[in-house]
C-alpha cells in the first residue's frame, strides 16, 4: 500500500453506494467514487446537494444508511480510529473554543493527535498566524477563524486532506495562499485533498478530477484537462424536422439528441469531430440542415446544466 | 496519553470559562449567608436594623451555634450540589454543540468514550475543588464568628455530610450530560436540571423522595430534618447509582452511535 500510495496508484478515499436518508429525505443517493492517492479531487454542488454530508461521512460523524466509506483500503465503519488517524480535516465553519488562544486550541488538537510539540508553531507559521498566537480565538476575524481551522486540519502532516468549503471567509490573497499551499502538499509530498466548493473558479484551478453532485448523486466526474479546454462534446443542430433527425442519428450513428436551446433546434451530445457524419446523417435521412455548431460550454456552463441551475 | 490530554483540555476549557468562576462564586456564598444568619441571630440589635432579614433568620435558622450553622451549610450544598453539577454538567458537554466543535473532536482518531470519561473527570475535579473551598471557607467563617457548641465528632460528621452529598449529586450530573449530547448543546439540559429539582421537591414532600434521586441528595443533606436522612436506606443510594450508570452508559451510546449533523 505504501508504495503504490508513493507512486500515486493507490485509492485514499473510497466510497461505494454511500447513500444517506434523513427521515423520508434522501440527502445522499447511491455515490461511488474513487480518490486517488495524492490527487486533488474538488466534489463541486449546490447549497444543499449533499456535499458536506458525504464529507461526514467521510469522516465518521454521520453513520451512511447503506454504502461504505474506504479510508486507504479500510473500511471506515471497522476501523474508525486507523481510517481517520490519516486525515486533517475541516468542516463546514471552522469552529474553535473562543475562549482559548490560537496556540491553546492548536495544542489540544495536537495533544489529542499525538503529533510532536514543534508542529504547532509549524502550522502557525504556515497559515501566518504568528501574530495572533496568544489571541483569543471569539475574537479573531472570520478569515482568520478560517486560517485556525486550516491550521487544524494541517497538524500532525496528514495524508489525506479532507476540506470543506475551505475559502470561506478569506480574503483573495488568502485563497490564492491556501491554492498554492494545497498544490504544494499535493505535488511535493504525495497528500490527498478532497475539496468541497460551490465556487467553481476556485475548484477548476485547483483540482486534478471534478466530481459534480445535485441532489445527492453523482452527476459527474471530469478532469483538469477537460476542464480545461473549456468545452463539451456538444453539437446543436437546427433542422426542418427533429423527430426524423433524432431518429436517424440514433439508428445509424448511436447518437443520443436532446431539445436544443432554441425552437426546431437539437442538442447532440458527441465528441465535436463527428460534425461532418452528423451533417451526412440527416441530410441522408431527407431531413434539412440549418445550421449546425459546437457548443462551446465551460465548467461553469456544464455546472448550471448538470444542476439545473440558470446560467 | 490520552484520558490525561482530555483531562487537561477540558480543565483549561473550564479555567477560561466565565461559568466556572461564576458557580463558585455562587457556591461560596452559601457560607456567607449562614454566617450571616448566625450574625444576626448573635447580634439581635443588627437583626433589627436588617427589619426582615432578621425575621427570616430567626425563622430559617433559630440559634446561632455550630450544629445550626452546620445544618445550613449541609443543606445549602446539598441543594446547591445539585444544581450546579447539573448547570456544569450540561456546560461541559453541550458547549461541544453549541460551539460548533464537536465536530473537531468526534472525528479525531480517539475513542469517543474517552470524552464522556475525561468530562466526566473534569466536572468531577471541579465539584471537588468547589467542596474543599467551601468547606475551608465555612470554618474559617465559624472559627472568625466565634460560635459556641463546637466539637470535633460534629465537625467530623458534617463533612462527612458535605462531601457525601456532593458526591451523590456528582453522580446525577451524567444525565445532564446525556440530554447536552442528544440535544446537542446546553439548554435543554440546563432547562432539565430546574424539572428535576422542582420534582424533587414534589416527591420529597409526598414521601416518595426516598426512591427519587434528585430528592435523596437533599434529604441525605438534612433539607427534610435529621431524622428523614436516617430512613435513607442502600435502597435510596443504589437508586442514585443507577441514575450515574444509565447517564453514563446512554451518553457514551449517544456520543458514540448518534449522527453528529451539527
Amino acid at each position: 500500500m505504501g508504495n503504490d500510495l508513493a507512486a500515486g496508484r493507490g485509492t485514499a478515499i473510497e466510497l461505494t453506494g454511500l447513500t444517506k436518508d434523513y427521515g423520508k429525505v434522501r440527502a445522499v443517493h447511491d455515490l461511488t467514487l474513487r480518490v486517488r492517492a495524492g490527487e486533488i479531487y474538488g466534489f463541486l454542488g449546490r447549497n444543499g446537494a449533499g456535499k458536506t454530508t458525504t464529507i461526514r461521512m467521510i469522516l465518521g460523524l454521520i453513520t451512511p444508511s447503506a454504502g461504505r466509506v474506504s479510508i486507504l483500503g479500510r473500511e471506515l465503519r471497522k476501523d474508525r480510529f486507523a481510517g481517520l488517524s490519516s486525515i486533517g480535516y475541516l468542516v463546514e465553519s471552522a469552529a474553535a473554543y473562543p475562549n482559548l488562544t490560537v496556540r491553546e486550541n492548536l495544542e489540544i488538537h495536537r495533544r489529542l493527535l499525538g503529533a510532536p510539540p514543534d508542529t504547532v508553531e509549524e502550522v502557525i507559521a504556515s497559515q501566518h498566524l504568528g501574530a495572533y498566537r496568544d489571541r483569543r480565538a471569539g475574537r479573531l476575524s472570520l478569515g482568520n477563524k478560517q486560517r485556525l481551522g486550516l491550521a487544524r486540519a494541517f497538524l500532525g502532516s496528514p495524508r489525506i486532506l479532507v476540506l470543506d468549503e475551505p475559502a470561506n471567509g478569506l480574503d483573495p490573497a488568502g485563497i490564492v495562499e491556501i491554492r498554492e499551499l494545497l498544490l504544494r502538499l499535493s505535488r511535493d509530498r504525495g497528500v490527498t485533498v478532497f475539496l468541497s466548493s460551490h465556487i467553481l473558479g476556485e475548484i477548476s484551478l485547483l483540482a486534478d478530477r471534478i466530481g459534480i453532485i445535485h441532489q445527492g448523486r453523482l452527476v459527474e466526474e471530469i478532469d483538469s484537462a477537460q476542464a480545461a479546454r473549456a468545452s463539451s462534446s456538444e453539437i446543436e443542430i437546427a433542422v426542418s424536422d427533429l423527430a426524423r433527425a433524432a431518429r436517424a442519428l440514433a439508428a445509424d450513428l448511436g447518437l443520443s439528441a436532446v431539445a436544443g436551446a432554441g425552437p426546431g433546434s437539437l442538442r447532440v451530445v458527441c465528441d465535436q469531430a463527428r460534425a461532418a457524419d452528423i451533417a451526412r446523417a440527416v441530410v441522408a435521412a431527407g431531413v434539412d440542415l440549418l445550421r449546425l455548431c459546437p457548443v462551446s460550454e465551460d465548467l461553469e456552463l456544464r455546472f448550471c446544466r448538470l444542476t439545473g441551475a440558470s446560467s | 496519553m490520552t484520558l490525561p490530554a482530555i483531562v487537561s483540555m477540558e480543565l483549561l476549557k473550564l479555567k477560561r470559562s466565565r461559568i466556572t468562576w461564576l458557580s463558585m462564586l455562587g457556591f461560596a456564598l452559601i457560607p456567607l449567608f449562614g454566617i450571616l444568619f448566625m450574625a444576626i441571630l448573635k447580634d439581635p440589635a443588627m437583626g433589627r436594623k436588617l427589619g426582615l432579614l432578621a425575621t427570616k433568620a430567626r425563622w430559617t435558622a433559630g440559634s446561632a451555634d455550630w450544629p445550626t450553622y452546620f445544618s445550613m451549610i449541609q443543606q445549602g450544598a446539598a441543594v446547591a450540589g445539585m444544581i450546579l453539577v447539573g448547570i456544569v454538567g450540561s456546560y461541559v458537554f453541550g458547549r461541544e454543540y453549541t460551539e460548533g466543535t464537536a465536530k473537531n473532536l468526534l472525528a479525531l482518531p480517539v475513542r469517543r468514550f474517552w470524552f464522556v470519561i475525561g468530562k466526566t473527570a473534569v466536572v468531577c475535579i471541579w465539584l471537588a475543588s468547589m467542596t474543599l473551598v467551601f468547606l475551608l471557607e465555612a470554618f474559617v467563617l465559624g472559627g472568625v464568628l466565634g460560635l459556641p457548641l463546637y466539637s470535633r465528632d460534629l465537625a467530623v460528621h458534617s463533612t462527612e455530610t458535605v462531601l457525601a452529598t456532593m458526591g451523590l449529586a456528582l453522580l446525577l450530573g451524567p444525565v445532564f450530560g446525556w440530554i447536552a449530547v442528544a440535544s446537542k448543546g446546553y439548554l435543554a439540559p440546563i432547562g432539565a436540571t430546574i424539572v428535576a429539582m422542582l420534582l424533587g421537591t414534589i416527591f420529597g414532600a409526598t414521601g416518595w423522595g426516598k426512591w427519587f434521586p434528585w430528592s435523596i441528595v437533599p434529604i441525605l443533606g438534612g433539607a427534610a430534618g435529621p431524622d428523614a436522612a436516617k430512613e435513607l436506606g442502600a435502597g435510596s443510594f443504589i437508586v442514585v447509582v443507577i441514575v450515574f450508570v444509565a447517564g453514563t452508559i446512554c451518553t457514551m451510546i449517544q456520543i458514540e452511535k448518534a449522527d453528529n449533523t451539527q
